[in-house]
């Protein structure tokens, strides 16, 4: 795979806190990457060093496996923290700047208003927008130059839950475009809901590595229940695609194969007349994992 | 080039309170460059002369001494040039934008340069209008005419236009040290014209200080050495001897402080993480 961006002990501290220590991180192409820490783990900072607004103390990145960092600049779309534009201009003149910076023709503006709607106040000033619409428009303004990799910082930080759902199914969307995420959070459920792979940091040092899918897609089980308990335990008992059956008070727990789903246990046992009044799957949620990492690295 | 005075130029055109300083600056101008004549017919109606001279017959529109006598006056307004400066970098570290230029994708140099080549255009357009109205002026008023007239002295203009430079660039210095524009607004405005002008004269005149090494160090000032690129023209009007050239001493001087401002500007901006 294309490197994307290559990390290498990169470090920064501020009078004695370190807040990035020896960070290595390697991304390419594809993937949506969240960073998963703590408030003050030392997610923008590493954003920042990596978009060279904040000088690092040692270490050193690579974009595009070449050199050129404001070249490589151009090619990434990316918000760090708050939405920043001239609060006396209009969305429309903002965005002209950053197709002026981008060196991408001004002819997508509409487009990307569109796509996070907010079109119909395009020529309304930035400082009258709710912020909702601030963080939306700082998206579009990632998406402008129709960039191969993205940058997003706590998207939703700050947004009302319909604001939430929004920003991240813009994300989504984008991310199904094949495009490559980088995306810094605290928020476990977004980072399980919209990332392929993730790093959890503390205190600047990265404890844990890895795919989403991976880490919770471990353990599959299927939780069961019907009235006839004794004949729902001779049927689970025949059915081709678990490895074993626990009792547990009224319902059963199913740990299944991996290519079999719940919607199969469940037709299996429906085509022998048993109706299951309860149909659970378990799944390890990114939150217990994130929690043991934590635990693990104490 | 063009470019990066065109990412400044998107910013500012649309900026109401730009327009409104500009507007005001090219007033002050118009004022300075052509109420000379009815500056002297006020005096002459209050009933002042000068030994028995009606006023209005000072020739200070003659060619070519009106290039320095404008030049002079007009470097008392440069302020409101600093001050557009003032508040166009104060507003991309206020609101964010010069951080999320870089990100997009210009280098901290550029940065620079698009408001440095501002700067140099602000200059030129004060420059050329007031070589436009020193034109116009004299053509009404000069006892002398012919170009061996019109065009000496030229390089008062050019001095003007390095001093306007060179002062701007100390207000964008000012911008990335200071957080709050209207401090740094107040502070260069009476610092230019109040503080250094006070102290420069008590050095230079109180008994204790002036026959000692105190008068040279003023001219070492910052506001001192622009203010010794151009000196007041006037005294030639009551017969007395006056610097009627640029000192080449004085143009080091300023010099030193240009690359002074300009090297502190970018170990800043280098330096500082943009948060």
């Amino acid at each position: 795979m294309e490197k994307v961006l290559r990390i290498n002990k990169l470090s920064k501290h501020f009078g004695r806190i370190r807040a990035v220590d020896k960070l290595d991180l390697d991304i390419t192409t594809g993937q949506v990457f969240g960073i998963l820490g703590p408030n003050g783990s030392g997610k923008t900072t590493t954003l920042g060093m990596i978009l060279d607004v904040v000088a690092a103390d040692s270490g050193s990145f690579r974009w595009f496996g070449q050199d050129d960092n404001v070249k490589a600049r151009k090619k990434i779309g990316a918000i760090l923290e708050m939405p920043c534009f001239m609060p006396y201009l209009t969305a429309t003149q903002n965005l002209r700047i950053t197709a002026h910076i981008k060196k991408c023709s001004t002819d997508n503006i509409g487009k990307v208003l569109k796509q996070a709607g907010l079109f119909d106040r395009r020529n309304d000033k930035f400082k009258t927008y709710s912020l909702g619409m601030k963080q939306r428009l700082s998206i579009a303004a990632a998406l402008l130059s129709d960039p191969p990799v993205l940058i997003f910082d706590e998207p939703t930080n700050g947004l009302d839950p319909e604001g939430i759902a929004e920003v991240r199914k813009l994300i989504k969307d984008v991310a199904g475009s094949g495009k490559t995420i980088i995306m810094a959070s605290h928020l476990l459920d977004e980072v399980q809901k919209v990332c392929t792979h993730f790093c959890v940091l503390r205190k600047g040092k990265k404890l844990h590595e890895g795919r989403v899918s991976e880490t919770l897609g471990e353990i599959n089980k299927v939780e069961v229940a019907a009235d006839d308990r004794q004949k729902l335990e001779a049927v689970i008992g025949s059915f081709p695609g678990q490895v074993a059956a626990q009792q547990n008070g009224s319902t059963f727990l199913v740990t299944m194969k991996e290519d079999s789903s719940a919607a199969d246990l469940n037709d299996f046992c429906f085509a022998r007349g048993i109706t299951l009044k309860k149909l659970f799957t378990q799944r390890n949620s990114l939150e217990q994992e994130f929690l043991k990492i934590l635990r693990e690295n104490d | 080039m063009i470019r990066a005075l065109k990412l400044e130029w998107l910013k500012i055109r649309n900026y109401r309170l730009f327009w409104i300083l500009i507007g005001m600056y090219l007033l002050a101008l118009l004022l300075i460059a052509s109420g000379g004549m009815l500056f002297l017919e006020w005096l002459k109606s209050e009933g002042a002369d000068f030994r028995g001279i009606n006023p209005t017959i000072i020739p200070i529109y003659d060619f070519p001494d009106i290039w320095q006598n404008t030049t002079y006056l007009a470097t008392y307004v440069k302020v409101l040039l600093a001050f557009i400066v003032i508040i166009s970098v104060n507003n991309d570290v206020t609101y964010n934008t010069l951080r999320q230029n870089i990100i997009d994708g210009i280098s901290k140099k550029e940065y620079i340069l698009s408001k440095l080549l501002f700067i140099v255009a602000m200059a030129a357009l004060s420059t050329l209008l007031l070589f436009g109205l020193g034109f116009v002026n004299g053509s009404i008023y000069s006892h002398v005419w012919g170009a061996e007239y019109i065009f000496d002295e030229m390089e008062f203009l050019a001095v003007y236009f390095y001093e306007v430079v060179i002062y701007c660039t100390l207000a964008f210095l000012l911008s990335l040290l200071i957080k709050k524009a209207g401090f740094i607004i107040m502070a260069l405005f009476l610092y230019t014209l109040m503080f250094e002008p006070i102290v420069d004269a008590i050095l230079i005149n109180a008994p204790i200080f002036r026959d000692g090494i105190a008068p040279e160090i003023v001219n070492f000032f910052p506001i001192k050495a622009l203010n010794n690129l151009i000196s007041v023209p006037y005294g030639r009007y009551i017969f007395m001897e006056i610097e009627d050239d640029v000192a080449i001493k004085a143009l080091a001087i300023a010099t030193g402080w240009f690359v002074f401002y300009l090297g502190s500007i970018s170990y800043l901006l280098n330096k500082r993480d943009l948060n």
